[in-house]
């Protein structure tokens, strides 16, 4: 223990340098390119241009339509409610799912016929029944969150220990009681395994729909930008969505070790 | 000491028909059958009848894999017998009883509560009084040792700590009857030793009647009132002494003539198979 808390703040220091060291090594690859051979700024800008359009997008009030915020707020309501939903009823179709055969049964077509589609292809179809506003994309984000949290918290369900199942069956215990106390909170580190892949396809879903037709989001403006060969300014976009993304995975990773104080694996990402 | 007058409770009643009306707890003609996956049908258990006296401590002692801890399962109600019958306080009964409470062989303490809401669950599950029985359920930590530990993780604890909230959970409904499936079966000699001193204590100072299943037959001497010997499959009750040993016990005793006399004569009886290892 004592060792350990010891060789932590080393260990930090140490993988901290090496992140730096390997983003400085890889911009001045990209710089290089740049300097040595003749790609046109068209198809690889230099750094300095993605940094000017990514200062400039990022300095722009959030009221200007040329201001990465302006579309940024848009893309992370879309993802968080979609998010949200998904996560939501990917819980309660997989407790349903763990508790009846029939449902099983009856949601199974659904389930693999859904899970074989590449489910972004459903994005034209959410214009045509939502329109170009935010609802599409809230409707994709949820549909591709939907599903890794619901496999993930059907097997969470389902691995409720044999002991844990006697205990309340000596007790006597209705159906509820055992879902309430053993298999929700038993499946929650599942659930959230589910819920860390979830965020990201939310994300997935929202810049897809975005790209099919909406009027606002990082997708419109990405493609906006695309039209005038602004390659800079894509690239700018792509760094404020890498960013965007962190910091949501970042916030379910502290969402998780909080919820899911108790488990080995939410300790073990802890310290690594 | 209440040990005196529980000792006077002690019978010897265990198949006698006349007797089952004074019995807490009866066992009759009990047979489990079931089939494996290969389709041939098993005996694990046959023509078994128990009966437990109020306040008694009885210890069914068998090799592994005789059927001891699923004739517990089918006195804790959670898996049906194939034919016989169970009735307590003279009511025939099926399934779970509120009256009984289980130690399993591991504690099954669930980790994302704390010990004090752990031991606290059948009382959640039978839907009594939370906040009566938190007093209570703090008194019974104490009295197993576990003060100052309420509010921490079952992970923070030891096996043996461990152990101790699951008895503590077994008790807190105030069953009639404690049953338990070799609660120290995981736990190193050293600290089974001094669990088995601690259960004791625990059994003097709450009166409870006993039904302890173990594959060890110092350990069944050490706390019994009786001890009944299951033969290997098909499992059937093959024996039955009375432990005479004054309560309570000191670890000691287990170092006498007459305690090697008790354990020899149960070895004998279990025919010096596997259980004789400790």
């Amino acid at each position: 223990m004592t060792e350990a808390a010891k060789a932590r703040p080393r260990r930090g220091l140490t993988s901290t340098f090496a992140v730096l060291a390997s983003v400085g090594v890889g911009i001045l690859i990209w710089q290089c390119t740049i300097w040595f051979t003749d790609v046109p700024s068209y198809v690889l800008p230099a750094p300095k241009a993605v940094w000017t359009a990514l200062v400039d997008g990022l300095a722009r009030s959030p009221t200007e339509r040329s201001s990465f915020w302006f579309h940024l707020i848009d893309t992370l309501k879309a993802t968080v409610s979609g998010f949200l939903i998904g996560a939501m009823l990917g819980v309660v179709f997989a407790a349903c799912m763990a508790e009846s055969r029939l449902i099983e049964t009856a949601a199974l077509p659904y389930v693999v016929g859904l899970q074989s589609l590449p489910k972004v292809a459903i994005a034209p179809l959410m214009v045509i029944w939502l329109g170009y506003g935010i609802e599409s994309k809230v409707a994709m984000a949820a549909v591709l969150t939907l599903f890794p949290v619901l496999i993930n918290a059907l097997a969470g369900f389902r691995s409720a220990g044999r002991d844990r199942l006697e205990l309340m069956a000596a007790l006597a215990a209705s159906r509820f009681q055992v879902f309430r106390f053993i298999k929700f909170p038993g499946a929650l580190s599942m659930i959230f395994t589910g819920l860390n892949i979830g965020i990201v396809y939310a994300m997935l879903g929202t810049i897809v729909s975005e790209f099919t037709g909406a009027q606002r989001g990082m997708g419109v403006i990405m493609t906006q930008m695309q039209s005038v060969s602004d390659t800079a300014g894509v690239f700018a976009a792509l760094v404020v969505l890498a960013c965007t993304g962190y910091v949501l995975i970042s916030i379910m990773r502290i969402a998780q070790n909080y919820v899911v104080f108790w488990s080995e694996s939410t300790v073990r990402e802890v310290e690594t | 000491m209440n040990g005196p007058d529980l000792k006077s409770t002690m019978s010897s009643n265990a198949g006698s028909q006349s007797a089952a009306s004074a019995a807490l707890l009866s066992v009759r003609a009990l047979e489990k059958r079931y089939r494996t996956k290969s389709g041939e049908e098993v005996q694990a258990l046959k023509q078994i009848n128990v009966d437990l006296a109020d306040g008694e401590f009885v210890s069914v002692l068998g090799p592994s894999g005789c059927g001891k801890t699923t004739l517990l399962k089918i006195i804790v109600g959670i898996v049906p017998p194939s034919a016989g019958t169970l009735s307590l306080r003279g009511a025939p009964i099926s399934g779970p009883q509120a009256g009984m409470g289980v130690v399993f062989q591991s504690s099954v303490l669930l980790p994302w509560w704390t010990v004090l809401e752990n031991v606290l669950l059948p009382i959640r599950v039978l839907k009594l009084d939370l906040a009566a029985n938190r007093k209570k359920a703090r008194d019974l930590l104490a009295l197993v040792g576990l003060k100052g530990f309420e509010n921490s993780y079952p992970g923070e604890l030891s096996g043996g700590m461990q152990q101790r909230a699951a008895i503590v959970r077994g008790l807190i409904h105030d069953p009639g009857i404690l049953l338990m499936d070799e609660p120290f079966g995981a736990l190193d000699a050293m600290t089974r030793e001094r669990m088995n001193v601690e259960l004791q204590r625990i059994w003097l100072s709450t009166a409870k009647t006993v039904f302890f299943i173990t594959h060890s037959v110092s350990e069944a001497v050490f706390l019994s009132d009786r001890v009944l010997v299951l033969s290997a499959r098909p499992g059937t009750l093959v024996d039955e002494i009375k432990v005479p040993f004054p309560r309570p016990r000191n670890i000691d005793l287990m170092s006498t003539a007459e305690f090697g006399d008790l354990t020899r004569r149960l070895r004998g009886a279990l025919g010096g198979g596997e259980a004789t290892h400790d």
